[in-house]
């Protein structure tokens, strides 16, 4: 079945300046996003996936930018913009972002109410009453009682579930394509953090969105996306859809991340770590980025960067044990389990 | 209130253990029956509790004592009344210029972070802040009288001798309110909601002003009623300078002459002042920033 690609990134590079040095953050990712999925990108901080998905709103920190590669969405080419006055066509109206601390996210000088209609004058020319009973509408929808009464009220005067609840408000309030969520729950309250996704999960069918996460919680995404993709030092090293990527992963990374599950830990032993730090990116990596943490890395991860090997026509992975030259090396023991536990504790992890 | 009470016991219990000589002008040819007399006249003998009750009483009377030595023996009122006048003109009409300069400037600062004229600004912060400002006030009322061909002092009804006072006292405000408004700024844009508020697609300018500068003069706004009245207390250094009749170094001079009336009327003003500006300042906070206010709403948490 092939579905209708609405986002298409091909072999990005992305670079910063940081104290006269040069930072390689994204190193040549290419990714299609399909109309109407879900797609979470998974990785431990500093994996680049925040910065990977800014570039597609134009909101990279000043000292960064696009090296090279493109980044097609409606016969346009984001990775080429650059004024502010281009990206308007973009931002908030064709792609919006729901950030991740709400307890910050909001300016706290202004009412809930002004903070959604100020997307309404930016992107619909909606204006007085008319703006009024949309923004109160759109409280509504994302479930926040008696919208009418708190449209007039201040930030400080809602929780952060319910003001998770506004930032997404006025991200939907745009009327966007693409919902990126970068961290959407890591802020907030672990009872609250299901509320969160199941609205999001619903604003996504209501409005056929296509949506982001970007979250370091398996967990989430084990309930929410239809692909996952695996980052490593800028790059993505896996993807797949979620089964593939939960139940047979590839890449040793991968297998890390997933023995490193709070929920597979055995009572009175100690948790799975991934030993060492992630590669500096202020140098050229040489071979496999995750090879110097790797107990299984082959020698031929140390020399050269591995290619894509496909697994299944929606799977591949970023690693030499693909090839058919390559030892066979089994996936860790500890998640196997993974198939009872992600039906069980995972879900609302 | 209280602290106004506390202000005036420590000052009365201060002024009790000063040397009695300060009293008199010519101590040493005193009988010691003309020197007790005297003291018990100017009452400082009395007990505290006497003392400062005995100027409250005075007080709501609308009575703030009569000078002994700076002037002797005319109403307080009628010493500091045309001097408060004067200091005031000044330093409002300073604050005037200084505000929407400093503003302008900080706003400069901010949009332009880290280019030339940010580092233009901070240089001529660190100038005025750094440099004690008596050099550059000499400076500025040499050079600045020959360049307006005008008097080196302060002549009533000539305006043209006020430009010079005020520019110096214009200068370091101006230093202070552009610094904390670059700051302010700077710490605004890096916060979550502009980075929302830019994914919202927001454009620029407005996010500078309607979000950034907006929120940055909030903590500005607290300090503005304070600094007014405080332009009351004159500038010592300049109002010297160019002999301006003010408030300037008042209560420095009736402390050295032992003027006991004269301290606790200046200190009594100064401290309600004070006190005052600080109030109005949180009043004001209250009116901009709807976060903060003085009667307890129910949250709904």
């Amino acid at each position: 079945m092939e579905r209708e690609v609405i986002l298409s990134v091909k072999d990005l590079n992305v670079k910063f300046s940081l104290r006269g040095k040069v930072l390689h953050a994204i190193r040549g990712i290419s990714l299609d996003l399909y109309k109407g999925e879900s797609l979470a990108i998974v990785g431990e901080s500093g994996s680049g996936k925040s910065v990977f998905c800014k570039n597609f709103i134009g909101l990279l920190d000043k000292n960064g930018w696009v090296d090279s590669g493109t980044i097609e969405y409606k016969d346009m080419d984001l990775a080429k913009f650059k004024k502010d006055k281009e990206w308007s066509k973009i931002r908030g109206k064709e792609i919006a972002m729901v950030m991740q601390d709400p307890m910050t996210s909001l300016n706290p000088l202004k009412t809930i109410g002004w903070q959604i209609e100020e997307a309404f004058r930016l992107h619909q020319d909606l204006k007085g009453e008319a703006a009024k009973n949309k923004a109160i509408e759109i409280l509504a929808d994302v479930g926040i009682p008696d919208p009418a009464r708190r449209y007039g009220q201040y930030p400080h005067e809602f929780s952060g579930g319910m003001r998770q609840r506004v930032v997404i408000a006025i991200a939907m309030a745009c009327n966007p394509r693409i919902l990126i969520c970068d961290e959407p729950t890591t802020a907030l309250d672990v009872t609250i953090q299901a509320q969160i996704l199941n609205l999001i999960k619903d604003l996504k069918d209501k409005y056929d969105l296509t949506t982001i996460y970007i979250t370091h919680d398996l967990g989430v995404v084990a309930n929410v996306a239809d692909r996952i993709a695996v980052m490593y030092a800028g790059d993505i090293v896996e993807i797949g859809t979620c089964d593939e990527v939960f139940y047979n992963p590839k890449h040793p990374y991968t297998w890390a991340l997933l023995s490193s599950l709070p929920q597979l830990g055995v009572k009175g032993e100690d948790l799975y770590a991934i030993k060492g730090t992630p590669p500096n990116l202020f140098h050229p990596i040489r071979g496999d980025a995750f090879a110097a943490r790797n107990p299984q890395a082959l020698k031929i991860d140390f020399e050269h960067r591995p290619p894509y090997f496909e697994v299944s026509p929606t799977h591949k992975a970023r690693t030499w044990l693909l090839d058919p030259r390559a030892p066979k090396v089994d996936p860790p023991a500890i998640i196997q389990n993974i198939r009872n536990i992600k039906r069980g504790g995972v879900e609302n992890g | 209130m209280i602290t106004i009470v506390i202000i005036l016991f420590v000052l009365f219990a201060m002024l009790k253990v000063m040397p009695i000589e300060g009293y008199f002008s010519n101590f040493d040819k005193l009988s010691q029956a003309a020197i007790d007399r005297g003291l018990r006249e100017l009452g400082v003998r009395d007990p505290l509790y006497v003392q400062v009750g005995r100027f409250v009483k005075n007080l709501f009377q609308g009575d703030l004592g009569i000078s002994h030595r700076y002037m002797e023996n005319k109403p307080i009122k009628d010493i500091i009344a045309p001097k408060v006048m004067v200091s005031l003109r000044f330093g409002v009409i300073s604050m005037l210029v200084s505000l929407p300069l400093g503003m302008i400037l900080g706003v400069i600062m901010a949009l332009n972070k880290g280019g030339i004229f940010d580092k233009l600004g901070n240089a001529y912060i660190v100038v005025i802040q750094a440099v004690p400002n008596a050099i550059y006030f000499l400076l500025i009322q040499v050079y600045g009288a020959q360049l307006l061909h005008c008097s080196m002092l302060w002549r009533e009804g000539q305006a043209i001798t006020m430009i010079l006072p005020i520019l110096s006292l214009a200068l370091p405000s101006i230093s202070s309110y552009g610094m904390w408004l670059r700051r302010y700024m700077v710490d605004e844009t890096n916060k979550d909601y502009i980075k929302l508020a830019r994914a919202k697609g927001v454009p620029n300018a407005t996010i500078w002003f309607r979000h950034v500068f907006r929120n940055s003069v909030v903590p500005m706004v607290q300090l503005i009623p304070g600094s007014l009245l405080m332009t009351i207390s004159g500038s010592i250094y300049v109002e010297s300078l160019y002999s301006i009749p003010g408030m300037g170094g008042l209560l420095v001079d009736v402390i050295k002459r032992q003027d006991n009336s004269m301290v606790h009327a200046l200190t009594l003003i100064f401290a309600v002042l004070g006190i005052l500006g600080l109030l109005l300042g949180d009043i004001a906070m209250t009116l901009v920033d709807p976060r903060i206010s003085f009667s307890k709403k129910g949250g709904s948490r």
